[in-house]
């Protein structure tokens, strides 16, 4: 964006009417708010008085919505140089989650953010977005998003203006100022902002007595405390998975729940993809519920999460031998029957191995792993070590437990909250909702009226991330700049300009206080600053190596301590993770996320006590059945998930879900697990009973998970082979073609003359499954990209999802320890289009470049294609899915691809409308296409590069080598569709003579 | 020579003992009070007044269903991907199976002589028209925006965008439009020489002016009578491809796709079986009443049912031939996705449709072998309805479990219909009986001109028993006496 004019919105020069210029304090109210009254608050879906509610509103909002945009800071009528209207614009920028900077690149079209992509200048991100990054700007357009701020005083919520807020706070800032800031207590998510860092300095100059806590729910604490053990200080350890040949993860998500899932998953996939020179990394992995990781180990073993510290100190006894005895105890008397054969691979790959833990395991378990990776050499290689940020601060459980202590003991006067929502993810123990009104005044400041805001005495709207100036920090410490992509639709304010309000005499605005925290605020600074910007990333500026003296006899002294978890060692475990969709509930209310399956579970709109198969057959459990189950005096309702390779005997829950505030999205979606989840065991913990309480719940699963029928799962199996073509690497060195041989093809005769490709550009993809982790990023970019609906949780019930890219998952041999294949599918653009045949109407047709076009205006939606489309790809406007979709949200849509209507079909272009672009800008250059110039959404965002698009008519082209690769096959090619898409087969890479648990392919079955 | 009569068996079909068509001394005359009579009567029969009633209101449903449909979108049917359709083309093909029974006897019985036919075919035809009718509006009102529904009609327009003339469906369009103008046409045709005796009975001026005008001006003469003979005969041999030519290419809309359980060549025959199949079981399961309520007794005898339980029997037992082949097929094609289809359908989550079908359209018919089942009304009655039953799921099983598990097993899904589903279901059979109790009261039901020249004209009373030597036209035997005896018992 040519960067927005940072002040706050001047004194509007246009007036609406004499009342506005009058400036009435009840005209004021009522244009903050917008939308005046509480129907947004209090709608329900389609009620007959919701609906004539929103018929008034509608009625109300005809006359104000017109005034709302543009605003003149935004697109400026004098057209600045460079800046051509309905051209697209990418701004680098970056958010903060969890504490750790995600760099970003934002599409913008004329002023108006409309996709999230990767920065590939960042060192998070390498160009890559997950799914939580893109939706940020369904986020950004939340027509939920709370307008004003407010307060609450005795039980009455009253709408007020920033003013309003500003004369209350000063007041009350200066009776703490005298008090050197004592009574004033500061709780913050986690942030990396060094500009928070720095306002916490000066806060602490102006007010000493003030309190700074920090909290964050999912938290990687247990590293940093584990990293103290080995280190003496918090490093933080640095992986690279491409160095690994060897991979062995404890509990550990480093593809999927772990902040640098991207640049893991990148490097991982290349040291998968080196199977083509003949060798390839082997992961292992020893979990309880199923991560990504577990999905793409070639070696993976379903224990308690409770047992995994003695697996660590099995395998420390196998490393270090004689040094470790000490550990003896905490192994167990018999080791575990493939840590043998783990502990042999470590000490063949000394130097080019990795180990880690997770997050949930204790801090003893990580600073045993950090002996171990130095045992093995692997520091500087595979593993590096940074030291983390603010090495003093207390960990956040430790915070919060201070925080209530203090609250509870009545020192806390003014709490002002920044983000988060302790009052959901507290730990429950702490009973923090009933604490919050104890405090005389709190201040909230958060994106939606959530349920801490309830419970506070003043709410603020924050600016989302995409409307503020910020920076963050990376995993590595790179800093990135937050800029803003378009005015504060709804007049909110970030932490950093909450935080000025605190400690400036004269508050600054966003833009000021970035500028003044990394010195650029000279008056020569605004190149350097302009080109900050353009990058996104300042570069050098990542945390400093440093190889810390390890102290081993004290890591392996407070190992051998480690107690063992909290609770009645003799119930189920539960084991509390974060949501591959939500985070830790902050993102309940995006519909995109809600939307998405679960990568595992296939799960959309809720989450579930997950358990194995064997757990639910002891427990006379069935899928879908409602329980309540009871840990340490609590007691959630919930539904149950049979997840096959589930460690038996334990329980997942996915954190996030159940709440009662998120918005019309996210209330009553899901089952609340932090109600079970208390300060004593953040992570796992023992003794959690499950009673069966009658009824059902109906899952909205996106892929069939019930114990499927017999034949149907017969079936299932019979085929797989050929869906998903795998090998394991020896078979894959013996015979290169193996994918190929896989099916037997009967020959391809086609009824009607085949299409002339000889012209133009022919377009292809290839799908490497050998790198994809199913991680659901490429499904999001889709979404985004293509304005594909939110259809709701009823609609997928019935099987009516839009998403016109899924990621089919299946499950290979037993139900203890299957496999997992994540396969990509969207429209193959058959070049024999079984679709295109019996459309009645032309709608669907073949385009000279080879591309399966959708003539939306044409088609009548005889849903006959869908119907002969053996991929199932296609997908039908049920009803007028974007009916509700606010005015807001219509902001974010690409104005690129035509919002569809009732009654239509729809399907995966190719990203058609990317084509078209490069193709006007190619031939305006009179030049050829270059290879990888055109980039579908999917493609360009999947973190591990899985997916590659280009010319097929080009024989250097990336896509035309991996459809000559040997790998490569057409999926259901037999039926002759001649898919334009083809898919590189997986290998696998078991320890040679374990033997695969899967039995050999059923391809004696239809050969011949 | 011997005179003496000559005990046979009831079914004897020997050219010298060719059983009357109508019973009972009916003359001209009191056939033609007797058709005649039911649409002068001031009043129907109360059980007319009620089955109106209940159809009417069904229909009422019907169109509020539709209504609600184009409201709010094709979404509040229970479809989904990958079962794209259910029960709108289930329906659609259900009800075209039936119109096939009313060309059937007229055109091709015609064209065999089958004299037989006369009592039923005006009846038949009736049907027919009404069926297709209700068939016809399943796809014009299943796609997603009826609004654009005319693009399936090749309409000439300046941007030259033309229907997709290899697609089935727009084969279908063609075809079913063509039945119902080539079966419309021919129904009433053949109903001119009686609208013009209800012309000429009537007794008020409007129903003279009616009559009149639909009678087209017909007077008897012996040259309208040959133009007429000459044109019925034109039409049925038109209509006769038409009979096999519809259903196939119904069939061709799941033949011709690439969905294991649709994409088979024995479909054209097959679906042709079991649409006559159909056909005649909703024929009997009309007519049983109707010639109960309205003292038809005589002129639809026995002999017809049983005749009809006879090719019911027939085209059952072909379309359970047409079952096995399909089984056998799949496995003897080697195929694995044809294979799992079958034996999906006959083991997996719709096992319950399929047995159902299975039972009533193959194994309830074999009770047909049986003299007894074959002229007892009761039996007859339910075993036409349990054939209907069976043949609208044999619709359901082929299009509903076929799709829901194809190729891919992450897209496979399981159909349930929502209440507009099941509505919109038994608003079509409202829409179906209430043109029909109209019909049989307001045209004459039985084809009276037609009734007339299979009659006796002249010889001996119909009592008089004959020996082979004797043979003269019409012989009436023995045992129709006692059939007579035993119905009205």
């Amino acid at each position: 964006m040519p960067p927005v004019d940072p002040t706050p919105a001047s004194p509007p020069t246009y007036w609406r009417s004499l009342e506005e210029r009058a400036d009435s304090p009840e005209f004021r109210e009522m244009v903050e708010r917008e939308f005046p009254g509480e129907v947004w608050e209090s709608l329900p879906p389609a009620t007959r008085r919701g609906f004539l509610k929103v018929m008034g509103a509608s009625l109300a909002l005809a006359g104000l919505a017109g005034c709302r945009w543009p605003k003149e800071e935004i697109v400026s009528f004098s057209r600045p140089a460079g800046y051509t209207p309905g051209v697209p614009l990418r701004y680098a920028t970056s958010i903060d989650r969890s504490g750790v900077g995600r760099g970003l690149l934002v599409v913008s079209y004329d002023g108006r953010p409309i996709k999230v992509e990767g920065n590939p200048k960042h060192p998070g991100s390498l160009g890559a977005a997950d799914a939580i990054d893109q939706a940020s700007i369904l986020d950004l357009y939340d027509p939920d998003r709370s307008r004003y701020p407010i307060s609450r005083e005795a039980g009455t919520r009253r709408a007020q203006s920033w003013e309003d807020f500003e004369r209350f706070v000063s007041g009350r800032l200066a009776t703490a100022r005298t008090r050197r800031g004592a009574g004033l207590a500061i709780l913050t998510e986690a942030t990396s902002s060094p500009s928070v860092a720095d306002l916490r300095r000066r806060l602490a100059e102006s007010a000493p007595e003030a309190r700074w806590f920090e909290y964050e729910p999912l938290t990687q604490d247990n590293e940093r405390i584990g990293a103290s053990i080995a280190f003496g200080k918090p490093m933080r350890p640095l992986y690279h998975l491409k160095e690994a040949a060897i991979i062995v993860c404890l509990d550990a998500d480093p593809l999927g729940a772990d902040p640098s899932a991207i640049p893991h998953a990148r490097d991982f996939a290349e040291g998968r993809r080196s199977a083509d020179q003949g060798s390839m990394s082997r992961l292992h992995v020893i979990e309880s519920g199923f991560s990504i990781t577990g999905s793409m180990a070639d070696n993976r073993h379903a224990i308690l999460s409770r047992e995994i510290p003695a697996v660590a100190a099995q395998i420390a006894l196998g490393i270090l031998g004689a040094e470790a005895s000490s550990l003896a105890l905490a192994a167990g008397p018999e080791p575990r029957r493939f840590v043998a054969a783990i502990v042999e691979e470590l000490l063949a790959h000394r130097g080019r191995s990795l180990i880690l833990a997770g997050p949930g395991q204790p801090p003893e378990v990580h600073a045993l792993v950090h002996r171990l990776n130095e045992a093995l050499g692997n520091f500087g290689h595979t593993v590096e070590l940074a030291l983390a940020p603010d090495p003093e601060r207390p960990t956040h459980r430790d915070a919060i437990l201070s925080l209530a202590a203090a609250i509870d003991a009545g020192a806390i006067e003014t709490l002002v909250i920044l983000g988060g929502n302790p009052a959901y993810d507290a730990p429950a123990d702490l009973d923090f909702a009933g604490l919050l009104p104890k405090v005389p005044v709190s201040i909230h400041l958060s994106l939606h009226e959530n349920e801490t805001s309830k419970l506070t005495t003043w709410h603020l709207p924050r600016a989302h991330d995409l409307e503020a100036w910020g920076d963050t920090r990376a995993s590595d410490g790179t800093i990135g700049v937050a800029q803003p992509l378009i005015e504060p639709l709804y007049g909110g304010r970030s932490p950093i300009e909450i935080l000025s309000i605190l400690v400036d005499s004269r508050p600054l605005d966003g833009h000021a206080i970035v500028r003044r925290t990394h010195g650029i605020d000279g008056d020569d600074s605004e190149a350097a600053w302009r080109r900050i910007l353009h990058e996104g990333v300042m570069s050098g500026t990542a945390f400093p190596l440093e190889m810390a003296a390890m102290r081993p006899a004290e890591i392996l002294a407070r190992f051998a301590s480690l107690g063992p978890p909290a609770g009645d060692p003799g119930g189920l475990e539960l084991v509390f993770r974060r949501d591959a969709k939500v985070h830790d509930g902050r993102f309940a209310n995006n519909g995109w996320l809600q939307e998405m399956p679960d990568p595992l579970t296939k799960i959309t709109w809720d989450n579930a006590a997950i358990l194995a198969p064997s757990t639910a057959r002891e427990l006379g459990l069935q899928a879908d059945d409602r329980v309540r189950l009871s840990y340490n005096g609590r007691e959630v309702d919930a539904a149950v998930y049979v997840l096959p390779g589930h460690a038996a005997g334990s329980v997942t829950l996915n954190l996030g879900y159940g709440r009662t505030a998120a918005g019309r999205v996210g209330n009553d979606a899901g089952f609340d697990f932090y109600r079970l989840r208390g300060s004593e065991a953040l992570h796992f913990a023992s003794g959690l009973s499950i009673r069966k309480i009658g009824g059902k719940h109906a899952f909205a699963c996106t892929q069939n998970h019930h114990t499927i029928d017999a034949i149907g799962l017969r079936g299932m199996e019979r085929r797989l082979g050929e869906l998903f073509r795998e090998a394991d690497l020896a078979e894959y060195k013996a015979h290169p073609e193996f994918a190929k041989h896989r099916i037997h093809d009967p020959g391809s005769h086609q009824l009607y003359p085949p299409h002339d490709y000889s012209e133009g550009p022919q377009w292809g993809m290839a799908i490497d499954l050998n790198s994809c982790t199913g991680c659901g990023a490429c499904v999001v970019a889709c979404v985004a990209e293509n304005n594909v609906p939110v259809v709701g949780r009823d609609q997928i019930r019935r099987g009516r999802e839009m998403h016109w890219l899924r990621i089919d998952r299946y499950f290979r041999g037993g139900e203890e320890a299957p496999q997992i294949a994540h396969q990509p599918v969207a429209c193959v653009q058959c070049e024999n289009a079984p679709c295109e045949q019996v459309c009645p109407v032309s709608a669907t047709v073949h385009t000279r470049e080879g591309l399966n076009a959708m003539a939306y205006n044409r088609c009548v939606g005889t849903r006959y294609c869908s119907n002969n489309c053996p991929y199932k790809v296609r997908r039908f406007n049920w009803f007028n899915f974007h009916k509700e979709t606010s005015e807001t949200e219509k902001m974010g849509m690409n104005p690129e691809v035509t919002v569809r209507g009732r009654g239509v079909m729809e399907k995966c272009t190719y990203c058609v409308q990317r084509i078209e672009a490069v193709k006007i800008v190619s031939k305006n250059e009179g030049r050829r296409i270059r290879d990888g110039e055109i980039t579908p959404a999917c493609a360009q965002t999947c973190p591990t590069q899985a997916i590659v698009f280009g010319d097929l008519s080009d024989p250097e082209s990336r896509v035309s080598k991996l459809h000559g690769h040997a790998r490569a096959y057409g999926l259901l090619e037999e039926i002759n569709t001649r898919p334009r898409t083809q898919y590189l087969a997986k290998v696998r890479n078991p320890i040679p003579g374990a033997g695969s648990p899967i039995p050999a392919d059923g391809l004696e079955e239809h050969h011949g | 020579m011997s005179t003496k009569p000559i005990e046979r068996p009831f079914d004897a079909e020997d050219p010298g003992y060719r059983a009357p068509l109508i019973l009972g001394g009916n003359t001209f005359a009191t056939v033609t009070e007797k058709v005649c009579g039911i649409v002068e009567k001031p009043k129907p029969p109360r059980a007319w007044y009620i089955a109106f009633a209940v159809s009417l209101s069904l229909t009422m449903v019907l169109f509020a269903m539709i209504a609600y449909l184009f409201f709010r979108g094709v979404g509040v049917w229970g479809l989904q991907v990958p079962v794209g359709w259910a029960f709108d083309i289930t329906n659609f093909v259900f009800w075209v199976g039936i119109g096939h029974a009313g060309t059937l006897i007229s055109a091709i019985l015609f064209l065999f002589r089958q004299k037989w036919r006369t009592s039923i075919n005006r009846f038949a035809e009736a049907m027919t028209i009404f069926a297709v009718i209700c068939a016809g509006i399943f796809p014009a009102i299943h796609v997603g925006r009826v609004w654009f529904a005319w693009f399936l009609f090749p309409l000439p327009n300046q941007n030259l965008i033309w229907p997709n003339f290899r697609s089935p469906l727009l084969w279908d369009v063609f075809a079913v439009s063509t039945y119902m103008l080539v079966s419309t046409m021919f129904w009433f045709m053949g109903m001119i020489p009686d609208l013009a005796t209800l012309r000429d009975r009537a007794t008020g001026r409007i129903r003279q002016v009616i009559y009149g005008i639909l009678a087209l001006g017909w007077r008897g003469s012996n040259r309208q009578w040959h133009r007429y003979e000459v044109a019925y005969l034109l039409l049925a041999a038109l209509a006769t491809p038409l009979v096999l030519s519809v259903h196939s290419v119904v069939s061709f809309d799941f033949a011709v796709s690439q969905v294991p359980g649709w994409h088979t060549t024995i479909f054209p025959p097959y679906f042709v079986a079991g649409a006559i199949f159909s056909g005649f079981a909703m024929v009997m399961t009309l007519m049983i009443p109707s010639r109960q309520f309205f003292g038809l007794k005589e002129i639809i005898t026995m002999r017809h049912l049983e005749n009809m339980a006879k090719i019911i029997l027939a085209t059952g037992s072909m379309v359970g031939l047409a079952y096995a082949t399909e089984f056998f097929i799949a496995w003897y094609s080697g195929n694995p996705y044809e294979m799992f289809t079958f034996l999906n359908r006959a083991m997996g989550p719709y096992a319950w449709a399929y047995w159902i079908m299975v039972s009533c359209n193959v194994l309830v018919p074999q009770l047909f072998w049986l003299k007894r089942a074959r002229t007892s009304i009761p039996i007859l009655m339910i075993i036409s309805i349990l054939v209907n039953v069976g043949m609208w799921f044999e619709r359901y099983v082929i299009i509903v479990t076929s799709l829901s598990r194809d190729y891919l097993p992450s897209a496979w899904g399981y159909f349930k219909p929502t209440a507009v589903d099941l509505l919109t279901f038994a608003g079509s059979f409202g829409l179906f009986f209430t043109l029909f109790l109209l019909f049989v009261r307001f045209l004459p039901m039985v084809a009276m001109a037609e009734v007339k020249t299979v009659m006796r004209q002249e010889g001996p009373e119909p009592w008089q028993q004959k020996g082979p030597g004797d043979y003269r036209g019409d012989i009436p035997q023995l045992h129709d006496a006692k059939v007579i005896e035993r119905e009205t018992k």
